[in-house]
């Protein structure tokens, strides 16, 4: 029986004209997403590649390493990021390494081309979210009561059938027969990101496969919520309408709510008023150095090499105390914005969990590395490689940094005084991992779980309605 | 009530039969009466007098109040699945799966009816004897009128093969070929031996098919007529005259 009932929603919801159409629109969606996202890695990746080399220019001709100057790390294109954007193109992409102070990322995709911010990019995200969240509303929502509006519930019923049997078998069958087809086109999809050459590492696949079944799930709690409206409901108009007015409020205004709400429960201090508060101490700190600088007397040995370098270590140190204060600072600042950070998410977060859209974004974003976590980890990464960078030039320069003040002059003139220029490829290259698979799906788990919930919960709630269902 | 004709057993009975709705509407009151096999049962009465309630109760899609209905001596609400092993039903208006062709439909209802032996050949020869054309076997049935909806679904109730057949309002809306058409397959079905238990207003077709005609008012069963008696009489005053407030005492 239950077979039965599964094969004649497969059959009744593939043979009709509805799902055709509506099937070959999302098709060509999915389709195009995985197109334009290949080809947004390709540009992406040959612009990465341009501003590296660009990088390793500016350092062409210098002939010292202390004279150094602009050296920038950047994120590399990552292949899911074109898939699943998140934040990716809301953060910066690259980072001055000075060997010293705090690691900052500047030039945001929407920030070199806002355009794309006005619409945002075409994405997986967007797909599941909005166009087949509506797709299995479209043809759910009258799972139950279109069945009695066409007199099928009681024409069926009047034969032997236990309900449960029955409302099992068309959940299933509704399921399947809407998620088996958008599938097609998903792995038509993963098949052209080669072809597009877009690296996709074992761990990419296994990223966009957690990607797809939280995608899946998202569309369950959607089709599951369908026929449990529908179920209760005795007119499919009626159903629509009611769903149409919940997906509203799922998908466009809890999660937005959420997020005003979290913002102002929760006040984080704006980056302005940090920097303010920088500058002040650095006017401050250099106003005192200055006093310092204008009381420096070098001992007078007769040799002006010597006299730099104690110029240069006296100037070293008063940039190291600086440095000192000014990250102490900046690490109370940051400690306290990040507190003050997590708490607005933790609000804002909890609450458009009660949306499974803003759940499915959660977990999609977390499982491809597009999240909020995304700036950090870059941040952090960048940190490390400062900290690597700082030590290589520290060798280079027998103890200078670059950025501090140093004072350099040349005693004698003529060719033989001029020094080898500098071999920048010797600087450690920048390497950007990014955050590990046990990591992400330990932070998508909570998502994907509130997801399952939402099926369960709506899936009983449909079975419990149903049997309760007058099919008269 | 009385039992008018017999042949055997009754395979349709209601005892006392009644129902409340929760809004306090009495929809069927104290109403037995009984379909015996080779016996079509045309139950007439204006719309509310309860005749779709009886019908619903037989099929289990509501519980009675009071009293009971039985299929084949089986308690419609005690053992709904058994039951309905025994009935099959056409109702008012049947639209089927509009996206499936009339074979599919057939196919879907048989299986589900517990017949899965059935072959194409089968299902052509009952789309055939119900007058549906060759040409239409294998079109979906959102073209069809409502008249070939309505042969596909006196297909399904032949295909159940089941010994009472329940009818709710089988002939609204048909024009009078279809009309015509239809009532002489039903006679065809009570020659076979089926139980058929008909809720109309169509008061002529009743007179022409029906074995036994019952008249509901307002919940109750107020008169019933063997064919014999009303051979003699005028069906439509009869029925004017009890829809009036006649109730006649039965004995």
């Amino acid at each position: 029986m239950f077979k039965l009932i599964v094969e004649k929603e497969l059959r009744d919801i593939i043979g009709s004209t509805k799902f055709a159409l509506t099937f070959g629109v999302c098709a060509v969606l999915i389709l195009l997403t995985f197109y334009v996202g290949g080809r947004h890695y390709q540009v992406s990746q040959r612009q990465y590649e341009a501003a590296k080399a660009e990088n390793l220019r500016q350092m062409e001709g210098v002939t010292d390493w202390i004279m150094v100057r602009n050296h920038r790390i950047f994120l590399p294109p990552q292949p899911l990021a074109a898939l699943v954007t998140g934040v990716a193109n809301d953060i910066g992409r690259n980072v001055e390494v000075r060997g010293r102070g705090e690691v900052g990322a500047e030039d945001s995709r929407y920030g070199d081309d806002p355009i794309f911010a006005v619409f945002r990019f075409l994405d997986l995200d967007f797909v599941f979210q909005i166009v087949l969240s509506l797709f299995a509303i479209l043809f759910a929502y009258d799972a139950i009561s279109g069945e009695k509006e066409r007199g099928t519930l009681r024409l069926s019923f009047a034969n032997a059938i236990p309900r449960d049997k029955y409302i099992l078998g068309k959940i299933t069958g509704t399921f399947l027969a809407l998620a088996i087809p958008l599938l097609i086109p998903i792995l038509l999809g993963n098949l052209m990101l080669p072809i597009l050459g877009v690296p996709m590492a074992g761990d990419d696949w296994m990223r966009l496969a957690f990607v797809v079944c939280a995608g899946m799930l998202y569309f369950g709690v959607f089709l599951t919520l369908s026929v449990f409206v529908s179920a209760l409901t005795q007119r499919s108009s009626s159903s629509f309408l009611l769903l149409l007015v919940i997906w509203i409020s799922a998908v466009l205004i809890v999660p937005r709510a959420s997020v005003l709400i979290a913002g102002r429960a929760v006040q984080v201090p704006s980056l302005d008023e940090h920097a303010s508060q920088r500058a002040r101490l650095s006017a401050q700190l250099w106003n005192e150095d200055r006093k310092q600088m204008g009381n420096f007397k070098p001992e007078d040995t007769g040799n002006a090499e010597q006299m730099l370098s104690q110029f240069n270590k006296f100037m070293q140190k008063l940039a190291d105390s600086r440095d000192q204060k000014m990250r102490e600072l900046s690490d109370r600042l940051n400690e306290e914005r990040r507190n003050r950070e997590a708490a607005q998410q933790r609000v804002a977060f909890g609450m458009s969990r009660l949306s499974p859209a803003a759940a499915f974004s959660l977990a999609s974003t977390n499982l491809v590395g597009t999240s909020l976590q995304l700036k950090r980890h870059y941040l952090n990464t960048a940190t490390d490689y400062q900290q690597a960078y700082a030590k290589f030039m520290s060798e280079k320069t027998g103890g200078m940094l670059t950025g501090g003040r140093v004072m350099m002059f040349r005693s004698r003139d003529g060719e033989e005084a001029k020094k080898d220029p500098i071999d920048p490829r010797q600087i450690p290259p920048f390497v950007y991992h990014p955050i590990p698979l046990r990591e992400v799906f330990g932070a998508a788990l909570l998502d994907l779980g509130i997801l399952l919930l939402f099926n369960l919960v709506f899936f009983a709630g449909a079975y419990v309605a149903f049997l309760k269902y007058d099919v008269r | 009530m009385e039992i008018l004709t017999s042949d055997g057993r009754p395979l349709l009975e209601a005892e006392n039969l009644t129902k409340r709705y929760e809004d306090g509407v009495l929809a069927l009151d104290h109403v037995s009466f009984a379909v015996y096999p080779k016996q079509i049962y045309a139950m007439l009465g204006a719309n509310g007098a309860g005749k779709t309630t009886a019908v619903n109760l037989f099929l289990n899609f509501i519980d009675p109040t009071e009293g009971e209905a039985r299929i084949d001596g089986i308690v419609t609400h005690k053992e709904p699945l058994q039951a309905k092993q025994k009935v099959a039903f056409v109702s008012e208006n049947v639209m089927l799966y509009p996206n499936f062709t009339a074979m599919q439909n057939l196919d879907f209802f048989a299986r589900l009816g517990g017949k899965t032996n059935y072959t194409k050949d089968d299902y052509r020869r009952v789309l055939l004897r119900v007058g549906l054309q060759e040409e239409a076997h294998n079109k979906r049935l959102k073209g069809f009128s409502k008249g070939m909806r309505q042969k596909c679904g006196i297909a399904i109730a032949i295909l159940k093969d089941a010994p009472a057949i329940l009818l709710d309002e089988p002939t609204s809306g048909l024009d009078p070929k279809a009309g015509f058409e239809f009532i002489h397959l039903l006679e065809e079905l009570r020659d076979e031996g089926k139980a058929i238990l008909m809720s109309t207003h169509d008061i002529f077709r009743a007179k022409e098919i029906a074995d036994v005609v019952g008249i509901m008012r307002q919940g109750q069963l107020v008169v019933q007529r063997t064919r014999e008696e009303i051979a003699g009489e005028n069906l439509e005053d009869l029925y004017m005259h009890y829809m009036a407030g006649h109730v006649e005492a039965a004995a």
